[in-house]
């Protein structure tokens, strides 16, 4: 039974990384209607800064993680400016391919850097020992992860519901003709929908970063892996991604835990998200708490 | 067929049966006759090594999968981030045959033309299959489910013992009439296939965009309401859709085996999907001569890219690894360039050049 709770804890684990990387997908879908494919590339470019500043430069670990994070705000704010401005008002396919693009450009520029081959891990800062009760275990780094990743997703639940600037982006999501003629900025708020959802993105890389280390191709895999994440919780709801993250965490570390190794699988928890992101699309395409606004065609 | 185009001041159809010909002029017809009969008289004259006809045959593949990509993202504007892997379904039915049977069986190696057809309705089905979320759903979610396809294809070849596990499953030389391909005349050979297969599908998609369901592609496309209202089903246009592009890319697949004389996975990989997407925007999403200019330029532009790196890795500290991240790093530019400044791809540079010779010598 304590194997049981290790998965789900460990579930837990990776769920909120889940739910943390799908939190900026979500972000720029509510406000723009765009699926951001490059999301994965923004991740790792988040976590590389962090560990070039820290590693590199030799900035202490905890600042290095928020100076990341400022800059891939102002990355991913730039990216929106240089690419997808000029893109507001044509067909949302085209908006969708350019990011497409963007995936392959950041791939391309992480490759010329060191990272997109060499593996490197942060220097641990938190103590190595575990922490267990009841026969379940949880690393430190595993559960300043979590907490993190708590706290960042309560903060952008309150900045969405209470501030003017949430509430303005709430409100071009809803309507954008209305939201301009109350006087909101609808490009500025597209820029804020990606520089919030760089700084998630590189709060995210940081905790993969510390538990997995710093591999190109497991951290750009997280910008796939969201797409069964959003599509299960719905693809514009932050609660939506939370909860799904959890749930496809948790089906992962049982789909490794219990079938791997029995009927000559293996490997199961690659490819099992993508198997009910099919059948999510095929019987319930609005996710677990998306709006119901698909139409039918 | 009278007027000339390239002359015409504009357009003096008086039917219906004008608008739809396949060429609008007896020049027209003769170019193109012409240029085909080039295409097939050159290797007569010139030889060309092994690598570039490779190259060729290479252009070629791709055109055949375009075709294909083209139908389901140009003509019905749904995106597919997973062609690859439907190309993939093609070669792996050729694969499965070849590791049932061995791969110099004579269903392989004798009934070729047949494998690549059966390779090509094993891609229609799954791409039907795939298609199928789109009886409900709009564009966004297809794309993803493209997508998730591109995913449990890849896991699936690396994992089943029955494909090598990804590893190269061999396919042995074809047989024609004069008896066994030598290694020589191996490419030249599947280059004249290609070309008539892609002459074949070329003629296909121009004509399917005449019939009612061409039509129904772009209607659906356009306004999938106005198309309900006037009667076509878009769920089912958009599967047809995706079969259709699924049976290309099936026989592209079987191509690429066959040219290759093996299949791995690494020639189906995600990237490959987004290389195939970078290809259709280049050439034009929604015509048909841009599914001929896009293979073209972004093969062209790989070969650049590879020339540009063998130069810069001489002078470059060797560690730098540029052969990996230069070719996604032009790939991803050249479809973000072209969708901002020509959406419309290098077909359109074509129709510009026309209306000029049009004008010419008025600018307007």
């Amino acid at each position: 039974m304590s194997y049981f709770f290790q998965l789900v804890v460990s579930g837990i684990v990776v769920g909120s990384i889940y739910a943390l990387a799908a939190l900026g997908f979500v972000l720029i879908y509510k406000s723009s209607k765009v699926l951001n494919i490059a999301h994965g590339q923004i991740i790792a470019a988040g976590a590389f800064i962090a560990y070039a500043l820290t590693g590199m430069v030799g900035i202490p670990i905890y600042i290095s993680f928020f100076l990341s994070m400022v800059i891939t705000f102002f990355l991913a704010m730039s990216v929106e400016r240089i690419f997808l401005r000029r893109l507001i008002g044509e067909p949302i396919i085209s908006v969708i391919m350019v990011t497409i693009g963007l995936m392959s450009i950041l791939d391309g520029l992480i490759f010329l850097t060191p990272f997109g081959s060499v593996n490197f891990s942060f220097p641990r800062f938190l103590p190595r020992t575990l922490i267990s009760f009841g026969g379940v275990s949880i690393s430190w780094t595993q559960l300043v992860g979590v907490i993190v990743t708590a706290v960042m997703i309560i903060g952008f639940s309150w900045f969405f519901k209470k501030s003017t600037v949430g509430i303005s982006m709430r409100a071009v999501s809803d309507d954008q003709f209305a939201s301009m003629s109350v006087g909101i900025s609808v490009p500025r708020v597209f820029g804020l929908a990606w520089a919030t959802a760089g700084l998630s993105a590189a709060a995210a890389g940081g905790i993969i970063g510390n538990i997995t280390g710093l591999n190109f191709e497991t951290l750009q895999a997280f910008g796939i892996t969201v797409f069964p994440v959003v599509i299960l919780g719905g693809l514009d709801s932050i609660l939506g991604a939370v909860v799904a993250g959890i749930i496809m965490g948790i089906i992962q570390q049982f789909a490794s835990g219990y079938l791997d190794g029995n009927w000559g699988l293996n490997g199961t928890a690659e490819v099992l998200p993508y198997i009910i992101l099919l059948i999510i699309l095929l019987f319930k395409p609005h996710g677990l708490f998306g709006i119901h606004e698909i139409e039918r065609v | 067929m009278s007027t000339n185009r390239w002359l015409a001041t504009g357009n003096y159809f008086t039917s219906y049966q004008d608008e739809q010909r396949i060429f609008f002029t007896h020049l027209d017809r003769t170019i193109l006759s012409l240029f085909l009969f080039l295409l097939f008289a050159w290797p007569m004259l010139v030889t060309l090594s092994n690598k570039y006809m490779l190259v060729l045959d290479n252009i070629l593949i791709a055109m055949v999968a375009i075709i294909g990509l083209n139908i389901v993202t140009g003509f019905a504007g749904l995106i597919s981030i997973g062609h690859a892997a439907f190309v993939g379904i093609g070669a792996y039915t050729l694969a499965s045959f070849s590791r049932t049977l061995g791969d110099s069986h004579v269903i392989i190696t004798h009934a070729w033309p047949l494998m690549i057809v059966l390779s090509g309705l094993m891609g229609a089905v799954f791409g039907a299959i795939v298609g199928l979320p789109a009886m409900r759903l709009k564009h966004l979610y297809l794309a993803i489910a493209t997508l998730s396809f591109q995913m449990i294809f890849s896991w699936t070849i690396n994992f089943l013992e029955f494909f090598n596990q990804g590893q190269t499953i061999p396919i042995s030389r074809v047989y024609w009439f004069t008896g066994k391909l030598g290694r020589d005349e191996h490419y030249l050979f599947w280059y004249y296939v290609l070309l008539v297969v892609v002459v074949l599908s070329g003629f296909m998609v121009r004509n399917l965009l005449r019939t009612r369901f061409g039509r129904c592609l772009s209607a659906v496309r356009d306004n999938d309401r106005a198309a309900d209202a006037m009667g076509m089903h878009p769920g089912l246009t958009k599967v047809y859709a995706f079969g259709l592009a699924g049976f290309f890319a099936g026989v592209a697949g079987a191509l690429h085996a066959y040219v290759y004389r093996g299949v791995g996975f690494e020639s189906f990989t995600l990237h490959h999907s987004i290389t195939y997407l970078a290809m259709a925007i280049v050439g034009g999403l929604g015509t048909l001569s841009g599914s001929f200019w896009g293979p073209t330029a972004i093969i062209a532009l790989e070969l650049q890219v590879e020339t540009l790196v063998e130069h810069a890795s001489q002078i470059l500290p060797s560690d730098w690894n540029l052969a990996t991240a230069l070719k996604p790093f032009s790939f991803g530019l050249v479809i973000v360039l072209f969708l901002m400044f020509e959406p419309r791809g290098i077909a359109n540079w074509w129709r510009i050049v026309r209306s000029y010779t049009k004008l010419w010598p008025f600018r307007y």
